[in-house]
């Protein structure tokens, strides 16, 4: 039936094994620093240094989650990506060492690091080492507060929310440009600093479109906030800012309301808006759920349409942006094999060059669960809330609470909030590097003036008319925010 | 021929500069020694007597061949902290402003590249800023009026570098340098 | 939320927030003197990114975020490129001749001239020394009156209310200008296409 059929199945296994792989260990060390360490630190009658202890650890589990997910993140994301591309190009792809080239990154990681470390001569030692350095901080840092967002706030990783997280996030994407013209400039070499030239020129273009792309999310959405943002989104694909910044939730709860769902209560915008006046009774048909959240009749369905057509554009905007802010094919001008050897790190080698890569694949990473967060719910499972009702979800669930209700009561081990909403990050995310790797392996490199051309004249414009368009339209219909 | 005709013209100008500095420090110095005013002076001016004395220190440095920079840097942190140590929070920072505000002036006077002007000009902008921000915080923390101003600073900081750069780019086409001091076709 | 608490409180305590206002000022200074007198402009541009990145922690401190995330935004891409043009603009081994002949300047000269000399090269650091003293005084000599309540922590929609509302016009003012700088730098920085010749040798 289908000719590569047990490639993809081999394919489907690594990843499976891959993904356990990354994220048992993440689990189970924010698990030891942020639950079990405090819990044996506060046993008894503990003293003031104690419970200070115990307090830097939990304040510390996000950060230490990080560092542990970054390197294993990146190897696993190195054997997708070569993998995937064999497939697409029916190739065999790694498959020498361990099971089926399972362990193929890892030893590659190894003799990375075991590599000499080469400074060119007449480059500027000090630039030359800080650039991997800046090039790699963002990425540590800068996806903190989305943390927040793909646990589903949990105790542990509130503390990495901002009231203005999305900013945030966007003013650590902006600082890796400056890495790579600073290693451009200090390897002391043309092709180096034509690739760090033109990173800077292709950052400074895209940068234009990605933020106006997420800006007008946080007009749908009327905030800043990733954590706010991504609860919002609660309930099914009908509420994903996808579909039109909750233009379709008036439908969500209209076909709750008609199959008689117990759901928590509409907010009203009467009750909202002015509470002194007495609050009108939750409608309990159909026609008038839908009336109350598309006030206009008919002028309010075209643009409920309209903002899903506009998300839709948003969403391509901002993956073509993050595309371009993240180096990766067809954008790979600052790196071009073919033309510039391979751009900004001609001259790295062993652990600098190491950073340098661990950094891109972790910037994928986050510009991927950027794209979850922002527009596809978060952790939020895809099935609507009436659907899941209807499921025989019930049993299921009782038995597996039995058997974990010791590892979820007694050590804390399993919080099935975050743990659901994690598992669908997880597989979002992935889809979305898959898409990439798709890309990756279908189109051919931009040319530079090309690139600029469709920067300034196509995306720029086009981010803009969405940005309008999305002002007028959700007027009509009551959305997010 | 150029050059030295240059500084003569100029030695009118380091007169009158030099004895601006010998004025002052005998002023100071004036003060200091009226033992009526001295008593006032050590209670209330000692931060600014431990200034000048480490201007000094930092000009006899320099005088016997030390760095610039370096001086430079030391002597602007030893004072920054001789005369902020004492004070309010909005004191410091607003000391901090003016420090990074001299700074800022003094490589856009001094130094010879364009784009190095450009760049000092950034580093006053943003002086101001913390200036801003500062009385923000410390006296109007519920409307943050400062803070407004200092968003619109930055539009003008943007506007200022891109058409800066434009003009330093028009002038490098025309000229081949960027050098300030061969910036002189409107000299007669 | 309880270590998120305990963590506030302690960051906001005096002492601590002292110390961290001396220590990024300290580095804010010292970056400072790095980019007025690196001998090379590139270097200088990268240094002024960190003296940024600094002011932008005091902005922190001085819970101004969105603030401070604007200026990492906007100066890091905007000093980038700033950078990217020194980098078009400046020859390295002209940039070395001018250093070279900078130290030589006065060495002929003895005596009185010499000193002259040096005078003049001080009236910039006389200049800088000078405002800063004036304006030091300045503040020492006001009293403030510093209000203790604390700024509320989603001032960005106080940020937003004020822009769109009582300063709408400096807002829509700061639009044109904006538009009106980009035109211009345009328009300056466009290459005249009437010297093909010139044009090509630069390139």
């Amino acid at each position: 039936m289908i000719p590569n059929a047990p490639e993809i199945g081999k394919l489907l296994f690594i990843i499976c094994f891959w993904i356990c792989a990354i994220f048992l260990p993440v689990w189970l060390v924010s698990w030891a620093v942020g639950v079990l360490l405090p819990m044996l630190l506060e046993q008894g009658s503990p003293s003031m240094a104690m419970t200070a202890t115990a307090e830097t650890l939990r304040a510390l589990t996000p950060i230490i989650s990080v560092m542990v997910f970054i390197p294993i993140n990146a190897m696993f994301m190195v054997l997708y990506e070569r993998r995937a591309l064999a497939l697409f190009t029916v190739r065999l792809g790694p498959n020498r060492v361990g099971p089926d080239g399972l362990l193929q990154t890892a030893a590659d990681a190894v003799k990375l690091l075991f590599k000499e470390d080469i400074t060119p001569r007449g480059a500027d030692a000090f630039m030359f080492t800080l650039a991997p350095i800046i090039f790699f901080a963002p990425s540590i840092f800068g996806a903190l507060p989305l943390l927040a967002a793909i646990t589903n706030n949990h105790s542990l990783y509130q503390i990495t929310n901002l009231p203005t997280g999305i900013f945030y996030i966007l003013a650590a994407a902006s600082l890796p440009v400056v890495a790579l013209v600073m290693a451009g400039w200090s390897s002391n070499n043309k092709y180096s600093l034509v690739g760090g030239l033109r990173a800077a020129a292709q950052a400074i273009s895209y940068e234009i479109p990605l933020v106006l792309s997420l800006v007008t999310v946080c007009l749908m959405a009327g905030s800043l906030d990733v954590v706010k943002i991504a609860q919002q989104q609660d309930g099914g694909i009908l509420n994903w800012n996808i579909a039109g910044g909750g233009a379709l939730r008036g439908l969500d709860k209209a076909i709750q309301t008609k199959l008689g769902v117990e759901t928590t209560p509409l907010i009203t915008p009467q009750q909202s808006s002015d509470p002194t006046e007495t609050p009108v009774a939750a409608p309990t048909t159909f026609e008038e759920v839908i009336h109350q959240y598309y006030p206009f009749e008919f002028l309010s369905y075209i643009s409920a349409g309209v903002l899903i057509f506009c998300s839709f554009i948003l969403l391509g905007l901002y993956l073509t942006g993050a595309c371009a802010e993240i180096n990766r094919i067809p954008f790979d001008l600052p790196e071009a094999e073919s033309e510039l050897v391979s751009g900004y790190n001609t001259e790295y080698s062993g652990i600098k060059f190491a950073i340098f890569f661990l950094a891109e694949f972790t910037n994928l990473f986050i510009v991927s669960s950027i794209a979850t967060v922002m527009f596809l719910g978060g952790g939020d499972n895809p099935i609507p809330q009436w659907l899941l009702n209807k499921m025989p979800l019930e049993p299921i669930q009782k038995s597996l609470g039995a058997i974990l209700s010791p590892f979820i009561n007694g050590l804390h081990l399993i919080d099935p909030d975050t743990f659901w909403a994690a598992f669908w990050v997880i597989f979002k995310v992935y889809t979305f590097v898959f898409i990439a790797i798709l890309i990756r392996g279908t189109l051919p490199r931009f040319r530079i003036d090309q690139l600029m051309d469709f920067g300034w004249k196509r995306l720029v414009p086009l981010s803009l008319i969405a940005f309008l368009v999305v002002v007028f339209a959700r007027v009509l219909v009551v959305c997010h925010g | 021929m150029q050059d030295q005709g240059f500084m003569k013209s100029t030695i009118g100008k380091d007169f009158l500069y030099g004895g601006l500095v010998f004025l002052t420090i005998c002023a100071f110095l004036g003060f200091l020694s009226n033992p009526a005013t001295r008593d006032v002076i050590i209670n209330n001016y000692y931060d600014i007597g431990m200034f000048f004395g480490i201007v000094g220190l930092g000009l006899f440095f320099i005088g016997i061949g030390a760095r610039t920079p370096g001086v430079i840097a030391g002597g602007a942190i030893g004072s920054f902290i001789v005369l902020t140590a004492p004070q309010d929070a909005l004191v410091r920072y607003l000391s901090l402003s003016a420090l990074l505000f001299g700074i800022g002036m003094y490589g856009m006077i001094k130094s010879r590249n364009a784009v190095r002007v450009l760049m000092s000009i950034e580093l006053m902008l943003n002086a101001v800023n913390i200036n801003l921000i500062a009385f923000s915080r410390f006296v109007d923390p519920v409307q943050v009026k400062g803070q407004l101003f200092a968003i619109f600073i930055l539009t003008v900081a943007a506007a200022e570098a891109a058409v800066g750069l434009a003009i330093v780019l028009a002038v490098y086409r025309n000229m081949s340098t960027v050098d300030m001091n061969k910036f002189n076709l409107l000299k007669w | 939320m309880d270590q998120y608490m305990i963590l506030k409180d302690y960051v906001s305590s005096a002492d601590a927030e002292t110390a961290l206002f001396y220590v990024i000022a300290i580095l804010a200074i010292s970056l400072s003197v790095g980019v007025i007198s690196d001998r090379n402009i590139i270097r200088s541009g990268f240094i002024l990114i960190g003296v940024f990145g600094a002011i932008s922690g005091l902005f922190l401190m001085l819970q101004a975020q969105f603030l401070a995330l604007a200026q990492v935004m906007i100066y890091a891409v905007g000093i980038t490129l700033v950078v990217v043009i020194a980098l078009m603009l400046t020859n390295p081994r002209s940039e070395r001749e001018a250093v070279i002949t900078e130290g030589d300047e006065f060495s002929q000269e003895t005596g009185a001239v010499q000193f002259i000399q040096r005078l003049q090269q001080g009236t910039p650091a006389f200049v800088a020394v000078f405002s800063f003293f004036t304006i030091y005084l300045a503040i020492r000599s006001e009293s403030w009156t510093p209000v203790t309540e604390k700024v509320s922590t989603d001032n960005v929609k106080v940020l937003g209310e004020a822009l769109t509302t009582v300063y709408s016009l400096p807002f829509e003012f700061a639009s044109v200008l904006l538009l009106a700088a980009l035109i211009g730098a345009i328009m300056l920085a466009k290459a005249e296409k009437r010297q093909p010749a010139i044009e090509s040798a630069e390139d």
